[in-house]
């Protein structure tokens, strides 16, 4: 391990490239260091995040299709027709398309509500500290180690509606009269919502657990003083210190969901059930079937505008303080 | 109402509670260990026990069949290798960037850091689809005027997943470095260490927990991810997370076989995690938040 990094710094520090940066060079020498210690990062990011980013966006605006396929320079420029086109609600493709945007949302904000509530309960009793916590906090984090290609199988096995646990058990306990069909219909997002709670809360609760272990003990019994009970400790004190936390988990539980693959894929395979085309499952089936990569890219840029919409949003009105203050 | 009757009350409340979040905290237990019982105990029932016209759901017959059967039926053993090698490397290779990026950023306030810190946040809300055909052409481009294949290659598909997981092992591990007082490090610097021997050889032994949890998270991405498998890793180097969907036909489900798959699949990772669940856990609860 110390030889790669020896390798990587040797490789990194030489400072070749960095003379003829003028910005660069204007660096005093412990801030050069920084960016050389970052330079492997931000050059793989540039060619796996950046390059095709910028690429998808030219896409969207040229007619690709499967003829342009091998040669997309000589695809003609077409502007905001593909965007035009897939936004157009009346349209067969533009409406399916608000309907995945639909679907997308509802799913996000299901699991984060979802995985928030169960994350925040299971982290507030292992907070009280009891014999045993290590262990129980151990085994709460298995849906989250096992590996989800497989866990999600087993999900839809369950869900199954003549064979699957969960009927069998909602219908012993007398809460069904009869076989229900979870992967069918509209209901097939409130499963696939399950499935991505279970995956997902263990990382929530792991880092509500880690907010709560730092909230100084000083502060419940200033509170205690006061006479705030339970609820008072919990609504003066815990919440507001759990909120940095609870804002980087908040966006990203949300965003990481909006562009899940995984789950709709491996429960539901190349052709789900309209409910849970989400508009990443909905795209990956319209560009790779109808070979359409231009409309495909302008929808991946919708996709792609609304994520950032909303994290712009949300990381402004949350989580913009805690890097200024860095900064400082 | 007499003081002592207030104390009793107050005691029973207090016990009350404590045993009403006992037995919430137990359900969750066991809905969250429900499924991968579930998956083990249908691992080891036949098929008919499973999906059979009046299916079952206690009875078992032990039928390891399925661990035998499996083999043959999908090429699982080139899954599982190849999914191992591309996780490994993967884990590897970005945690040596990360641990360095993570650093820079815990330790140096230089120019641009807000902006690399939202880049490092903004890398978070691309969504795969939009960058997937891209970057196949790219890795096309890539291959016809320089020669370096990548589509279908172990080395493509692990330079993408080490890219996709490095900026959140940054930011988790800037959260790990923030809580190691850079006095060690000045101190070892005053001893004559290079401000790189100081990183190796003091901050990341101190950060072994955070690395630990760091490389779990990094080691899962890669090794769920179906999106860019199902384009550009196919033929020789085809992941698990694509080949066992094989196990699921047009006209037939070998659920059984499946699950043993998965089970073989899951208990290396949970024999790992278990084995070094103290410092990934520690690493999990006690760095990586930035208060």
């Amino acid at each position: 391990m110390a030889r790669v990094f020896t390798r990587l710094h040797e490789r990194v520090s030489d400072g070749g490239l960095g003379r003829y940066l003028p910005l660069y060079s204007r660096l005093d020498e412990k801030h050069q260091y920084a960016y050389k210690l970052l330079f492997p990062a931000l050059a793989m990011m540039f060619v796996v995040h950046f390059i095709p980013v910028v690429w998808g966006a030219t896409i969207s605006v040229m007619g690709v299709n499967s003829n342009y396929i091998a040669d997309w320079t000589s695809a003609p420029f077409v502007g905001l027709e593909h965007y035009a086109f897939v936004m157009d609600p009346t349209t067969t493709i533009g409406s399916r398309y608000w309907y995945s945007i639909s679907r997308t949302v509802l799913w996000s904000v299901g699991v984060l509500v979802g995985t928030y509530v169960l994350g925040l309960t299971a982290a507030l009793i292992l907070n009280q500290g009891f014999k045993g916590s290590f262990l129980v906090r151990t085994l709460l984090l298995l849906p989250w180690i096992a590996p989800a290609i497989v866990t999600l199988n087993v999900w839809r096995m369950m869900f199954l509606s003549e064979s699957g646990i969960i009927n069998h058990a909602l219908m012993s306990v007398g809460l069904l009269d009869e076989p229900v069909f979870w992967l069918l219909g509209d209901r097939a997002l409130w499963s696939m919502t399950i499935a991505h709670v279970w995956l997902q809360f263990p990382w929530v609760m792991i880092m509500l657990y880690a907010g709560l272990q730092s909230i100084p003990q000083q502060l419940y019994e200033a509170a205690a003083i006061d006479g705030a009970g339970r609820w008072g400790k919990f609504r003066y004190v815990t919440l507001p210190q759990l909120k940095p936390v609870s804002g980087v988990v908040v966006l990203l539980m949300l965003l990481w969901t909006m562009i899940d693959f995984t789950t709709p894929y491996v429960m539901f395979g190349g052709s789900p059930p309209s409910s849970v085309e989400v508009t990443m499952v909905y795209i990956y089936n319209f560009s790779f079937r109808a070979f359409a990569f231009g409309r495909g890219a302008a929808m991946s840029v919708g996709l792609f505008v609304v994520a950032m919409v909303l994290a712009t949003i949300y990381y402004r009105r949350f989580i913009r303080s805690d890097f200024e203050e860095d900064d400082q | 109402m007499m003081p002592d009757e207030w104390a009793l009350s107050e005691a029973t409340t207090d016990r009350l509670f404590a045993l009403a979040s006992k037995g919430l905290l137990l359900t969750i237990l066991i809905w969250a260990l429900f499924p991968i019982y579930w998956m083990v105990f249908n691992s080891l029932r036949t098929r008919f026990e499973i999906v059979g016209g009046d299916p079952s759901f206690t009875e078992i017959s032990f039928h390891y069949q399925n661990y035998i059967d499996m083999w043959s039926r999908v090429d699982l053993i080139e899954y599982f290798m190849n999914s191992l090698i591309i996780a490994s490397v993967t884990t590897a290779i970005a945690l040596c960037i990360a641990c360095l990026g993570g650093y820079a950023f815990s330790r140096y306030r230089f120019p641009g850091r807000r902006y690399v810190g939202a880049s490092l946040i903004g890398t978070q809300l691309i969504p795969g689809i939009l960058i997937l055909l891209p970057m196949f052409m790219l890795f096309r481009t890539f291959h016809d005027t320089v020669g370096l294949q990548l589509i279908n290659t172990y080395q493509g598909i692990i330079f993408v997943y080490t890219t996709f997981a490095v900026p959140f092992a940054i930011w988790m591990l800037r959260g790990f470095f923030d809580t190691i007082p850079a006095s060690l490090e000045e101190a070892a610097r005053v001893d004559g260490c290079t401000r790189f021997q100081a990183l190796v050889r003091i901050v990341l032994p101190l950060a072994a927990p955070g690395i630990a949890a760091t490389g779990m998270f990094v080691f899962l991405v890669a090794f769920n991810e179906v999106l860019f498998a199902s384009v550009m890793a196919r033929g020789d180097v085809t992941p698990l997370s694509i080949g066992i969907q094989q196990f699921m036909e047009r006209d037939q489900n070998y659920w059984g076989e499946m699950m043993a798959a998965s089970t073989v699949a899951t208990v290396p990772i949970l024999l790992l995690f278990v084995l070094f669940q103290k410092p990934i856990v520690k690493g999990l609860t006690e760095g990586g938040v930035k208060q």
